[in-house]
């Protein structure tokens, strides 16, 4: 039944005699139109909901006051060089009165605010660019108010947060605009080179001279969701190469796949993401140093004199070692589990192929497992810095045993879709090259590293060898040699060749006792020597490639065994094994000083 | 002013309210999801606005474009209904800064009657009974076993991290207390990884009874009785009667007085409804205050003559309530059953789909309040009430004769219904009987559980 004018419509004329007398007007500023989807939204939702739409989820600018709001404690916030002298190098016509009505419109009193505050009780420098100003583009100011924030925070050492949001360089300021880049950088070099942190975070837009300076220059840069990230704005793009540009192009998602910056964090996580990072990398946050790294700033300072105490023991203990052990010099001196785990390697008489084949296994535990039961906190930082964030490696910061680490992992996936994102876990040059970002990292925070190798082998394809797979590797080789903070790489399936070795330059290597180490894979080794990829399990037995073997040979250090059934939900026999022997190769290797640690790495490879 | 009236709501309350302005001589405006078009509220408004698409969070959730549309039909005042923004104090609110009347309390009263424990403070303050409990966390079975003996047995110890009926434990007597504390707060410990426990009375097969109040803007607060509501499944009601048989004239008069006091307490205007829990020895507790039109107002309104929307409108105008306390009597007795569209036999799953035909009975003392029609189709996006069968009667045992006869008589095809389910509850013995409490259709599915099985 179609109703549809059906029905009379008896009240055409109001007749009811009402007392009240109102006219319903919606008051200026309650309703706003969202700039991204169109729609009608409430004003004060915005405000309350981090300046976010709350139908498309856009995000809207944030003032740089809000900002601090937003992730500083309340009442932290200590504004350093609020007000300062007007500048015009160029004497450019017009360009005092547009500041001067810029001053009073935005109450700001440039393009920047610098200052002090804590984020959860962690103290740090925060700057926070404001696009109203002239959408917050560098000119004198702003470069002289960010190198004096970052100055004084090398002085007091306090890590420097920026979030970025800039034009560019300030056409009216012309040259000397130019040259604050340099400035800003400079500033950024020598607080980095005094050990200090900083966090570049990246808002909607941040273009030209700005990216090419300050923003891009974080030892963890993290950006905002979609915002527009690059050198040349798009617009100047399409209209040098008369081409449109692809969707998504210089925005976040977009970077972060081309391995510029670590995360995306999403606003009301901001807060809780720098707190932790920041806890992560703070005095307190009980690193490395407790013991050895603390000589080495020791020997800088005045202290000094248990330092040596300390030095020696350690230098005994492994001297100890090597008395015990004859035939194997590096044996690390912490590991009391050694005999259990030869014991079972004497018992298991499995043949070698048998373990190549456990080592390829789909259900064995795959390295983000390791990650999640050996570590607490693990944040995941991605990207090269050069081309390309490659999944088939993961790594980031975590806790092990409430201390700082570096952990990276070559993982493979645990569906197909996973493998297939990671690549079957065989890494790009771009993983190698995050990889060793991470441990440069972890050197300069003084973090030991922690390496899990699962790997067939470094991808083999066209880009890899475009972009320079074999001097990727060559390079985590030799930077690694001489990485000044330990570093041990746990074998805990395949490791495949030069593609295992690049995350395996360690001070101990270890093996799960089905994992496998190898030159080459047996059906290649097979097929380069007998011409026949069949006869790879004869290889397997002849290439000494299992756990037993290789500590036999002097080319690993332990042999954690494992259980007869090995999964993700039967490991942790295996974790709480790794987790004790992980605990003894900390204490032991982060009480020795750096050139000490890097001497004995050299001779551990030196002598085989 | 109110001159113009626009519902933000769909379905038959949409149109309950459309019929009340229509006789007050009030210009209705009705607003309609796109999957709504067609329905009755949509046609029979004055005017119609479509606010958005299907999904109630685009349409009748929101909240800019339902202001927007007021303002643009020219209407000064909006009826929430119930469900939907009924509630929702970020809308009265906003509608008291666009300076459009609500059909309802202020918004700071939904706010503070929204948060449990404020609204349990302002009564405790104001001398409303509340289920007596610890207000502080407990740890150990000898705490707990003093704060039992305050509060009363029978207790039930509750995890603070519960749910599901884990980590919860009754102790009638103070000699099963150590164990059932002990045993609760392993299971919390176990569950939740958390052994923080609260005691608090247990109140035992309780009845619900709520209180219809009126309150206007000039301190008038009346009641108009008690709706058992007591036949209800996972806390969805399904039969509601006025008056309770569980209630003597005296105990009446003491919670409807306590109900005027809650009210006066919350600074409470317009209708609202006071829930208590009714225990078997007559002792009452408040549970909360509902700040709308309720779906079972129509039993009050046939036992007591006042038509509750236009009462609303009237408050909300800024009138004075039309009757006082002493006006208000309860004469006869009457039931409302909720058709929905769903199949009881399959966990009562929802059934929308087109109407293909149907019959509604009518006759002496029998109101159906509902929009649909032949031909409609039921959109799976919303609520599945399809209509209200209200019956009134001199006394219980006629009204039930007669909704067992109205209910015989509903043909509605195409869907499943509920309707042989809801005829089943008028011929059990306990229904019957008045021995209800909110266990009932628990124990009835059980019992049709076990007869099934046996046959």
């Amino acid at each position: 039944m179609n109703l549809k004018d059906m029905f009379k419509k008896t009240n055409t004329r109001a007749h009811y005699i009402a007392l009240r007398h109102s006219r319903p007007e919606v008051p200026s500023g309650l309703l706003r139109k969202c700039n991204k989807c169109g729609a009608a939204i409430i004003a004060g939702d915005v405000k309350n909901g981090y300046y976010i739409c709350p139908k498309c989820h856009g995000y809207f600018r944030v003032h740089a006051y809000r900002r601090f709001e937003m992730i500083a404690d309340e009442g932290s916030f200590e504004e350093w060089d609020k007000e300062m002298d007007f500048v015009n190098p160029l004497d450019f016509p017009g360009y005092e009165e547009k500041i001067a009505h810029l001053k009073e419109r935005t109450n700001l009193n440039e393009a920047v605010v610098t200052g002090k505050v804590t984020i959860n009780g962690s103290p740090a420098v925060m700057a926070v660019c404001d696009g109203r100003f002239m959408m917050a583009s560098m000119g004198h100011i702003v470069g002289e108010k960010i190198t004096r924030a970052v100055e004084r925070a090398t002085e007091e050492k306090l890590p420097v947060i920026i979030f970025a949001c800039s034009g560019g360089a300030r056409m009216q300021e012309g040259i000397v605009s130019l040259m604050q880049m340099a400035k800003t950088s400079a500033a950024l070099k020598r607080h980095s080179d005094a050990g200090q942190l900083y966090i570049s975070v990246l808002t909607d837009p941040t273009t030209g001279g700005v990216t090419a300076s300050f923003a891009m220059l974080g030892d963890i840069i993290l950006a905002e969701p979609k915002a527009l990230i690059g050198f040349a704005g798009p617009r100047v793009i399409e209209q040098t190469i008369g081409q449109k540009l692809p969707k998504g192009f210089q925005r976040s998602e977009f970077l972060l796949e081309h391995g510029f910056i670590d995360r995306i964090v999403e606003r009301e996580e901001q807060k809780e993401v720098l707190s932790h990072i920041l806890k992560m990398h703070s005095a307190e946050a009980g690193m490395v140093s407790e013991a050895g790294m603390n000589s080495e700033v020791g020997m800088n300072s005045e202290a000094g004199a248990g330092q040596e105490h300390m030095e020696s023991a350690a230098q005994e203990s492994a001297d100890s070692t090597r008395q015990e052990n004859p035939e194997l010099p590096q044996e690390c001196a912490g590991s009391a589990r050694q005999e259990s785990a030869d014991g079972a390697q004497q018992e298991g008489s499995m043949p070698a192929w048998e373990r190549v084949q456990r080592s390829r296994g789909k259900e064995r535990p795959v390295g983000t497992d390791y990650i999640d039961a050996l570590f607490t906190g693990f944040t995941e930082f991605h990207g090269d810095r050069y081309f390309k964030d490659d999944h088939a490696i993961v790594g980031g910061i975590a806790r092990f045993h409430g201390i700082p680490v570096t952990v990276i992992a070559q993982a493979k996936g645990r569906t197909t879709k996973e493998n297939l994102d990671r690549n079957f876990s065989m890494p790009s040059p771009d993983g190698y090259r995050k990889a060793l970002r991470l441990m440069k990292q972890a050197e300069k925070f003084k973090r030991p590293v922690i390496c899990f190798v699962d790997t067939p082998g470094a991808f083999c394809g066209l880009e890899a060898e475009e972009r320079g797979q074999g001097e990727a590797i060559a390079r985590n080789l030799y930077e690694l040699s001489g990485l000044k903070v330990p570093v041990l790489s746990v074998v805990i399936g395949e490791g495949g060749s030069g593609g295992a070795l690049a995350m395996a330059v360690a001070d101990e290597v270890w093996m799960l006792e089905n994992a496998i180490y190898s030159v080459l894979s047996p059906e290649g080794f097979a097929s380069i020597l007998w011409k026949d990829s069949k006869r790879a399990s004869e290889a397997a037995e002849v290439m000494k490639l299992t756990a037993g073997d290789l500590k036999e040979l002097g080319v690993i250090e332990q042999v954690i065994p494992e259980p007869e059934v090995f999964t993700a939900e039967t490991m942790s026999g295996v974790c709480s094994d790794l987790d004790d022997r992980i605990a003894g190769f900390i204490q032991t290797y982060t009480a020795m000083d750096a050139s000490a640690l890097t001497e004995k790495r050299y001779a551990r490879f030196r002598q085989i | 002013m109110i001159g113009k009236i626009l519902i933000a709501n769909r379905g038959e309350i949409a149109v309950r309210i459309i019929r009340a302005c229509r006789e007050m001589g009030i210009g209705t405006v009705a607003v309609y999801s796109e999957a709504d078009r067609d329905a009755l509220h949509a046609q029979l408004a004055d005017e119609a606005v479509c606010i958005g698409p299907a999904p109630s969070s685009e349409s009748y959730l929101n909240m800019q474009n339902i202001i927007s549309a007021t303002v643009i039909s020219g209407a000064d005042a909006i009826h929430p209904g119930f469900g939907f923004l009924s509630e929702n104090s970020r809308f009265a609110e906003l509608c008291e800064q666009c300076n459009i009347t609500f059909i309802g309390p202020k918004s700071q009263v939904i706010q503070s009657l929204g948060n449990k424990s404020e609204a349990r403070n302002t009564m405790i303050k104001a001398g409303v009974p509340v289920i007596p409990g610890s207000r502080e966390p407990v740890f150990d079975a000898k705490t707990g076993a003093d704060i039992a003996g305050e509060i009363g047995y029978p207790v039930i110890v509750k995890a603070a991290l519960g749910g599901g009926g884990k980590g919860m434990r009754v102790a009638q007597t103070p000699d099963e207390f150590e164990n059932s504390f002990n045993t609760a707060q392993k299971e919390a410990q176990m569950a939740f990884g958390d052994n923080t426990m609260y005691i608090e009375h247990f109140v035992e097969h309780p009845r619900h009874i709520e209180f219809q109040i009126l309150a206007d803007e000039h301190g008038n607060v009346i009641h108009l009785g008690e709706r058992d509501c007591s036949i209800q499944r996972n806390h969805q009601k399904m039969i509601e009667e006025s008056p309770s048989v569980a209630l003597t004239p005296a105990l009446r008069e003491k919670m409807g007085e306590a109900a005027v006091k809650a009210a006066k307490a919350a600074h409470y205007t317009n209708a609202g409804t006071i829930e208590f829990l009714l225990e078997k020895n007559g002792n009452f507790y408040f549970m909360e205050m509902n700040t709308r039109i309720q779906v079972e107002h129509p039993v009050t309104e046939w036992v007591t003559g006042i038509d509750l929307v236009k009462e609303q409108i009237r408050i909300a105008d800024g009138r004075e309530l039309s009757c006082r306390q002493e006006d208000v009597h309860i004469t006869g007795h009457a039931i409302e059953c909720r058709i929905n569209a769903e199949n009881p036999a399959k966990n009562f799953r929802p059934s929308p789909g087109t109407i293909t035909d149907m019959y509604l009975p009518g006759g002496k003392g029998v109101r159906i309040d509902s929009a649909i029609y032949s031909g409609y189709t039921v959109p799976p996006y919303y609520d599945s009430m399809l209509a209200k069968l209200i019956v009134h009667a001199k006394n219980r045992s006629e009204a039930i004769r007669k909704m067992r006869s109205a209910l015989g008589e509903v043909i509605i095809e195409g869907i499943d219904t509920n309707v042989d389910y809801q005829y089943e509850i008028l011929n059990h013995p306990d229904f019957i009987s008045g021995d209800i409490d909110i266990e009932f259709i628990g124990h009835m599915s059980e019992q049709n559980q076990c007869r099934e099985e046996s046959e």
